[in-house]
């Protein structure tokens, strides 16, 4: 071992050096023991069938109504809360400077850390959903056993039919999608929170407050136009205060979704493109801020 | 002539103060060398702008003026960060890794292969003396296992510089003789050093040139025996010197233009002493 020039080309964006941070803030978050949340979310999914016990549609309509409601919660709660911790946390331990005193230019450690809460994410709400789809399988299985033994012939036939489509729309995948995309702003609002806050509590504060604002939002904008009505300055504020503050409201799809609302795909669409560009801006602002931080 | 290890040309970091009009100079026209292969000792006292001058070094503050170099590469830029290792003060690493596995991070973070990164885990563990410790998670490490550790993590992609601020603060004096003989040992592999310390008796023993911050500028600079040595005066060590030789001795000096400032037996430090006592001896 002597001193001798690196043997290591250096890469401008390297996957690899983005996955090892990535990969590491997930192991992080998990052994912070996060997914004990599960057992809570088992325990809610499983107290929603014991609520309308009485017509299988109300029971099915309750079970999809709960469940993606406590969905919604437990992963607005992970994308706030882990991500909040995760840069001052590094900076406070100083780990930060062993990372980036290395060849890794702070666009991949960044990156790495969002994409490993993304993962988080993605794992809580698979498992979460692993859990519902579980549940709801299971009581579908119990309303077809009772319709086989109660009726025959093409009234059987009616009431399976009536069953599967109450417990499986096909808007169900879609909803769980849109209740992780909901989930990825937030963790980006958070992050973005981060790069400036001087404290985790302040962060975690203003990120419940944008979640608020975020939901409010459109509410405040119909009454403005229906008061005041519609300019093009207006117009102009309304759409720079939709960049600010998301317009959490357009993921509120999910409920529709719950209902067996059929949703045409280019909403559909449209409100994931949403998401999707919710979480770049604010993921390259949170960049930009983190790129001029003295450290 | 080779390239220095680290050029600092006309340094300078003001910090402004948030809602106010006052600005702080941390840093004011710093200038100085750091030749390949020397350990270079940064001292100075609490905000003289060490760890400033070091973050700048290592790209983490951004110069209000000036320019840093690593082996003549631009230090604002992420390249010249493959030819150092940093060891902060008093880090903390990830709890939840392992000594291997935390070796095993720096090493992807520095793009070495698999087979490469096992090697270097292998050589440092043992390099470091935590050959035993290397599946145990670091939130059971003592500090001075921590600060190893760190040393490890520094030298993982085998840089040519190493920057080390207060590498030995808050470790027993064993764990900091340890510490101090690892340096020296990047020192016989030709590794520069650029170190950061308050402990002044260690920064003695193995520093080659040192510069003294003060007030954010550099007061002193130079090689460490030509600015300590007190140039008028003489020292000689004697073993087993009988009465009547320091008796004639002290008669030539008398008749002489010197003057014995002091005769006296040397002593040994307080850690040789201390650790002399709680060392056990070797059977």
């Amino acid at each position: 071992m002597t001193a001798t020039p690196p043997a290591t080309q250096h890469k401008i964006f390297s996957p690899a050096r983005v996955w090892a941070i990535a990969s590491n803030t997930l192991l992080e978050l998990i052994r912070l023991k996060v997914f004990y949340f599960l057992l809570i979310f088992a325990l809610v999914v499983i107290g929603v069938l014991f609520l309308y016990r009485d017509i299988f549609q109300d029971e099915f309509q309750s079970l999809k109504d709960g469940s993606l409601g406590a969905m919604s919660i437990f992963s607005l709660l992970l994308s706030i809360l882990p991500t909040a911790m995760l840069l001052p946390k590094d900076i406070e331990d100083r780990t930060l400077y062993t990372i980036l005193a290395k060849p890794v230019p702070r666009f991949e450690y960044l990156l790495g850390k969002f994409l490993g809460v993304l993962l988080l994410l993605f794992i809580a709400v698979s498992l979460m959903s692993l859990v519902f789809l579980t549940v709801l399988f299971c009581r579908m299985e119990v309303a077809i056993g009772e319709a086989t033994r109660s009726a025959h012939g093409a009234l059987l036939n009616e009431r399976l039919s009536a069953i599967q489509h109450d417990a499986f729309s096909e808007s169900l995948l879609p909803g769980i999608f849109i209740v992780y995309l909901k989930a990825a702003v937030g963790a980006s609002i958070t992050l973005l929170l981060s790069t400036f806050a001087t404290s985790m509590i302040f962060t975690v504060m203003m990120s419940f407050v944008v979640q608020i604002i975020g939901h409010l939002q459109s509410i405040a904008r119909d009454a403005a136009i229906e008061t005041v009505g519609i300019t093009h300055l207006s117009k102009i504020f309304y759409m720079l205060l939709a960049l600010l503050i998301p317009d959490l409201s357009a993921f509120s799809l999910v409920d529709e979704m719950v209902t067996g609302t059929a949703i045409p795909f280019d909403l559909f669409a449209k409100t994931a493109a949403l998401g999707g560009i919710y979480v770049a801006v604010y993921f390259f602002v949170a960049y930009f801020i983190f790129m001029g931080k003295e450290l | 002539m080779s390239t220095p290890a680290i050029s600092i040309q006309n340094l300078t970091k003001i910090y402004p103060i948030p809602f106010k009009r006052e600005r702080v100079t941390a840093v004011k026209d710093l200038s100085l060398t750091v030749e390949p292969g020397q350990v270079y000792g940064l001292l100075g006292p609490n905000g003289s702008g060490k760890s400033t001058t070091m973050k700048i070094v290592l790209g983490l503050v951004s110069p209000t003026s000036g320019r840093t170099e690593i082996f003549g590469r631009d230090s604002t830029t992420v390249e010249s960060r493959e030819d150092v290792g940093f060891l902060p003060e008093n880090p903390y690493f990830y709890k939840f890794l392992t000594g291997s596995e935390t070796l095993h991070f720096y090493g992807k973070l520095c793009g070495l292969s698999g087979t490469k990164i096992r090697d270097r885990t292998k050589e440092l563990l043992k390099l470091v003396g935590l050959e035993n410790a290397a599946d145990r998670r670091l939130g059971g490490y003592s500090k001075g296992m921590l600060q190893r550790i760190g040393l490890a993590q520094a030298m993982i992609q085998e840089p040519r510089l190493l920057v080390l601020d207060e590498p030995t603060a808050g470790v027993d004096p064993a764990g900091s003789r340890e510490i101090r003989d690892l340096i020296l040992d990047f020192k016989k592999r030709g590794i520069t050093v650029l170190l950061c310390s308050h402990l002044l008796e260690q920064v003695q023993e193995i520093c080659d040139r040192i510069g003294i911050l003060d007030r954010g500028s550099l007061i002193r600079e130079g090689r460490l025996d030509e600015l300590i040595s007190i140039q008028n005066q003489t020292e000689l060590i004697l073993e087993n010197a009988p009465p009547e030789l320091l008796a004639a001795i002290q008669a030539i000096i008398a008749k002489s233009p010197a003057r014995l400032v002091e005769q006296r037996k040397p002593q040994k430090t307080l850690e040789r002493y201390f650790l002399d006592v709680t060392t056990p001896s070797q059977p």
